[in-house]
């Protein structure tokens, strides 16, 4: 299992963001969903090593990141996409990819051939030399995506990854989704239910905290057969399950 | 797989003679491997080989208070400190070069100077050894600069060394509050306020505006201050606990 949750708790002085999780994870995509304040960003921190955990255990990468030398060896094999992810205006796209790459402790040696990879796969190869201030917002969270996935992580965290993508990115980055799935342990979190529907093998869903579904998609769906408003299926489900969660 | 269509499909696309068995877009990416490349400079190598991290050495080159406007900053003000020090007879580079090393290491390095800071805590090389690099490059520039400017303005060897111990406590008071607040501003703001204290309040008691760095009473304070405040900093950049 790549991720290991048992318990995890995170609070923000009185308030419970995260509130006693449990979760196991191996290869694969797997969907975060819930409404604003569900505490998915929080939980995504504390996978990336970002945020520490308020109690409860955590292992990720078979490594428990509380000590150091374990930590780093995780860091090198994390992507982490962050909700608001800061740019150095002044930077090329090929200069900010490749100053995460080494700050991921790639070899220096790997970085030019792995910036270029990522570059290809986020299809941004004719702005490569572009300066991040010249890009559109779609444009700087395909640069994110990039960063995240330039040292062909083990575990991928993507917080909100396709806001401000087009319809045809948002597709081709579901196939990346899926690519990197195959041989790694991928976490989206988003809104979009579509994008779970797409690409993701299992789906949490999780509200004030807590997680109150995990299964497959079409296990989430059959939670919404005749109940739930809403358009899609998967929608449906959502709002059923968040539903009886607060009844 | 590309998330969409851009020049390289376009170029890709073109039919054209070469071997059936040729992975062209493993070739293209060595080609986009090189021609996007970035040549690290002599500097960079050279902290590069001194650190044993590229990462680290590269986090050093990008440092707000290392760039060449900073720098250049630094050395006009310096240079105006020769100046009055010169046509006054008063040591002022000794009294200016603390705080603007102090404001030099509060912009080092953090979560108000650094856009990418949330991401940037998620890598393998630690912010706080970025962090560290980054202050010892930042005094270390400063102290070379505030020495070559006071030995210029005919300052003697007491008070040319002398600032650096205040230095010392005044930088080490800029990295506490710019740590501990998440502020570079608000520790710019605490290390001038703090030097500004100091100069006044020795004036007052010795009477001369020289005495907060040709006092030696003062030496074993600056000193407390300075391990205060980064045992405050250390504490303040802590790696964070309950992980596990």
């Amino acid at each position: 299992m790549n991720v290991e949750i048992s318990g995890l708790t995170r609070r923000f002085g009185r308030t419970q963001a995260v509130a006693g999780v449990d979760l196991q994870a191996g290869p694969g995509v797997f969907g975060l969903l819930g409404p604003n304040g569900a505490g998915k960003t929080s939980l995504l921190r504390m996978m990336a090593t970002v945020l520490p955990p308020s109690s409860g255990t955590l292992r990720l990468l078979g490594r428990d990141p509380g000590s150091y030398g374990p930590r780093r060896e995780i860091r090198r094999r994390l992507g982490y996409l962050p909700q608001n992810l800061g740019y150095y205006p002044g930077f090329t796209v090929a200069e900010f990819i490749e100053y995460f790459a080494l700050l991921k402790d790639m070899p220096s040696g790997q970085v030019p051939r792995a910036v270029a990879t990522a570059i290809e796969h986020v299809g941004l190869g004719g702005k490569a030399r572009a300066k991040l201030r010249t890009l559109s917002g779609g444009m700087l969270r395909r640069v994110g995506i990039a960063q995240a996935i330039v040292n062909e992580p083990e575990l991928l965290l993507l917080d909100e990854p396709t806001a401000g993508l087009d319809p045809e990115q948002r597709v081709a980055f579901r196939t990346l989704l899926r690519e990197f799935g195959q041989r790694a342990t991928v976490i989206v979190s988003t809104h979009l239910v579509e994008d779970v529907a797409a690409a993701c093998s299992e789906v949490t869903l999780m509200d004030t905290g807590k997680i109150v579904f995990h299964g497959t998609p079409d296990e989430l769906i059959a939670q919404g057969e005749g109940h739930g408003v809403g358009d899609a299926p998967l929608e449906r489900g959502y709002s059923a399950v968040l539903a009886a969660a607060r009844s | 797989m590309t998330m969409g269509p851009d020049m390289t499909d376009k170029y890709r696309s073109q039919p054209g003679p070469g071997p059936q068995d040729v992975d062209l877009d493993r070739v293209w990416t060595g080609v986009a491997a090189e021609v996007w490349r970035r040549q690290p400079g002599p500097v960079e190598r050279l902290a590069s080989r001194l650190l044993r991290s590229p990462g680290l050495a590269r986090a050093l080159l990008t440092t707000p208070s290392l760039l060449l406007g900073w720098v250049l900053a630094t050395m006009v003000v310096l240079l105006a400190g020769v100046a009055f020090t010169l046509s006054t007879g008063t040591p002022w580079v000794a009294l200016i070069a603390p705080p603007i090393a102090g404001a030099g290491i509060a912009y080092a390095y953090g979560p108000g100077i650094d856009p990418a800071w949330d991401l940037s805590q998620s890598m393998a090389v630690s912010d706080r050894m970025v962090l560290l690099v980054r202050a010892l490059a930042v005094f270390g520039l400063n102290a070379i600069l505030g020495l070559v400017a006071s030995a210029a303005s005919g300052a003697v060897a007491a008070v040319t060394f002398s600032w650096l111990v205040p230095m010392t406590a005044v930088c080490a008071l800029a990295l506490a509050a710019a740590t501990l607040s998440r502020s570079a501003n608000v520790g710019v703001l605490a290390g001038l306020a703090g030097w500004l204290i100091i100069v006044l309040g020795s004036r007052v008691a010795a009477g001369q505006l020289t005495a907060a760095i040709t006092s030696t009473t003062l030496i074993l304070p600056y000193l407390a201050v300075a391990a205060g405040c980064a045992a405050i900093a250390v504490y303040a950049t802590r790696t964070p606990r309950g992980m596990s």
